[in-house]
């Protein structure tokens, strides 16, 4: 007779073979299964890794001045043609326009799970003067008269002096574009979406599609008020701000507009370019993430959306270097401005530019493989960014597929 | 187990590596537990893919107290308990022969003996009451203890045992004189 040991091996080896592509599609009907998850659970905040992030400081100040920036760069991109005029909507645009001071809240979304939506106050004031407010006691000030800001970083008693160059010449407004374009959207609308209830108002909604981005604005007719505005990046899904309490001409006083460092606090640098971002922000960008990276790979994403979920990921798969001796804060700042530049460019892309990112698991220095190509406006030909950083002119035949 | 942990906490993050990495690492396993189980390697199929969905969307729940396999095998050893409800027939191992994955062999002629010898032990394990096939197929491909086997089977560990001895014995005297040594 047969060893019942003998026996129990021959069992473990009755095995069965999948049929071929089986895996795959049952792998890809479970990931299917696991999107789905993700969906349901979307506008859901659950706070574990809004904590874990949250849970370091310096990664709680880089995630928040991320999404901050984001939403300034959304605003900035509330500019172009196109008039739709109804007389209400008329009424709200030169209360806009004739605003002295400006008060509002914007409340930013993002797809990341768990990250609970932020809100930001946000004060303006003529000539050139913007104070926003975070919650935890960050505020900044900047002063676009005179091409400076200031951050007060409260649980590390700090703040960053900010020195804004490459300002376009026209005495610091266009810094304001958030407000010069906020002001000028009302005029712009090329859609008019009806009616809808908003905390048992009846408004009428106007949309704004421009380069990258859409805005909805919502007024009272019957009080003449700006009651809301939504806006969504179209290179961000899920990513998305929305304006509300709007005050007009609310005294402020020009001391919540200082940018004298508070006392106690100690003093961290940093040099904004205040111009247009360029592709040159993009290669940047590009080159200092493939130098965090053991591998030397560009990130898998250039949605700013998934940052903060992407840069987890990578953390605890150990594909980081470990920090290099540096500046610190400072680096930390410096490095942020780079990669917030290097995504502008990206987020002010339009879709006609057919730009496509394929960078995810691609090594810098790689010559041979684009990473990232897109088409100028008004250009008969592409620029292709290859891993070397290196980038050329190519025509559409002969574009990466 | 540490590895497991570490994918487990990365999938409920979000993580579809992690996700695909634990399918990766189990699913092959878990075929062979249902097809043991079934003798229909499609049933089978279906019942991996049923484990898989369920796993994710139960994640927000899932605590790993134990081994991920014996988790995963239990809850393939409960769906293929309600294909079988369901479909209320027993397939014969020979519609799905074909499909076995070949023994590991050290030659040609080897690899032959050993697959008349595999045919035989499959026909002889799904002729075993289901209770006793469900209780080695476990304990062998599912890595699970008599007593997690036990407490699935709603009996006691020393049935388990008993349902396991037995059902070797069966196997054995069936095979007597036919498996080669």
């Amino acid at each position: 007779m047969r060893p019942a040991e003998d026996i129990e091996k021959l069992i473990k080896k009755l095995r069965y073979k999948a049929s071929a592509g089986t895996h795959e599609k049952v792998l890809g009907n479970v990931l299917q299964a696991m999107d789905e998850r993700e969906r349901q659970k979307s506008g859901v905040a659950k706070p574990e890794i809004w904590r874990t992030i949250m849970n370091s400081k310096t990664r709680r100040f880089a995630t928040a001045a991320v999404i901050v920036i984001a939403v300034i760069i959304g605003l900035y991109y509330l500019a172009g043609p196109v008039s739709v005029t109804t007389s209400a909507y008329a009424e709200v645009a030169q209360r806009l326009q004739n605003a002295r001071t400006l008060l509002y809240t914007v409340t930013s979304t993002t797809p990341v799970q768990g990250m609970p939506n932020m809100v930001m106050e946000v004060a303006f004031k003529e000539p050139g003067y913007m104070r926003m407010t975070m919650p935890g006691g960050y505020v900044s000030v900047m002063d676009c008269i005179q091409g400076k800001g200031l951050s007060i970083i409260p649980p590390k008693k700090q703040f960053i002096e900010m020195q804004i160059s490459n300002l376009p010449n026209d005495g610091g407004r266009r810094q304001f574009d958030a407000i010069e374009k906020l002001r000028s959207l009302p005029d712009r609308a090329d859609e008019v979406l009806g009616e809808r209830q908003i905390d048992g108002r009846t408004v009428q909604g106007f949309r704004v599609t421009e380069e990258g981005m859409t805005n909805t604005v919502w007024i009272d007719p019957k009080t003449r008020e700006l009651v809301e505005v939504e806006m969504a990046f179209d290179n961000a899904p899920g990513m998305n701000g929305r304006m509300t309490d709007f005050r007009f001409d609310a005294e402020l006083s020009d001391d919540l507009f200082s940018i004298a460092p508070p006392d106690g606090y100690t003093r961290l640098n940093l040099q904004v370019d205040g111009g247009e971002a360029s592709e040159n922000d993009l290669i940047e960008y590009l080159r200092l993430w493939s130098s965090w990276t053991t591998d030397g790979t560009f990130p898998p994403t250039l949605n700013p959306a998934e940052l903060a979920k992407v840069s987890m990921e990578l953390v605890k798969a150990g594909k980081f270097r470990p920090a290099q001796p540096s500046n610190g804060q400072e680096d930390l700042l410096k490095h942020t401005m780079k990669m917030t530049r290097g995504m502008m460019f990206v987020l002010k892309l339009p879709a006609e530019s057919n730009w496509r990112y394929a960078g995810e698991n691609a090594k810098y220095g790689d010559a041979q493989t684009p990473i990232f190509w897109y088409q100028p406006s008004g250009s008969a030909t592409s620029r292709v960014i290859y891993g070397d950083l290196s980038v050329k002119d190519v025509t559409p035949e002969n574009l990466p597929k | 187990m540490v590895e497991d942990r570490y994918l487990v906490w990365k999938f409920k993050r979000g993580s579809r590596d992690a996700l695909r990495a634990i399918y990766q690492k189990y699913a092959d396993e878990l075929l062979s537990l249902a097809g043991n189980l079934l003798d229909d390697k499609t049933a089978a199929e279906d019942v991996v893919q049923d484990v898989f969905v369920t796993f994710v969307q139960s994640i927000e729940k899932f605590r790993l107290t134990g081994s991920l396999k014996g988790y995963l095998a239990t809850c393939a050893a409960n769906r293929c308990r309600d294909y079988r409800r369901r479909n209320n027939r027993r397939q014969t191992a020979a519609v799905n022969q074909a499909h076995r994955a070949a023994p590991d062999a050290e030659s040609p002629v080897q690899l032959i003996i050993r697959g008349e010898e595999f045919e035989k032990l499959s026909s002889a394990l799904s002729e075993l009451p289901y209770e006793q096939r469900e209780t080695i197929v476990l304990r062998l491909h599912g890595d699970l203890r008599f007593r997690q086997i036990a407490k699935l089977q709603d009996v006691s560990t020393k049935t388990a045992q008993s349902r396991y001895r037995y059902g070797l014995d069966k196997l054995r005297s069936t095979l007597n004189g036919e498996v080669r040594k």
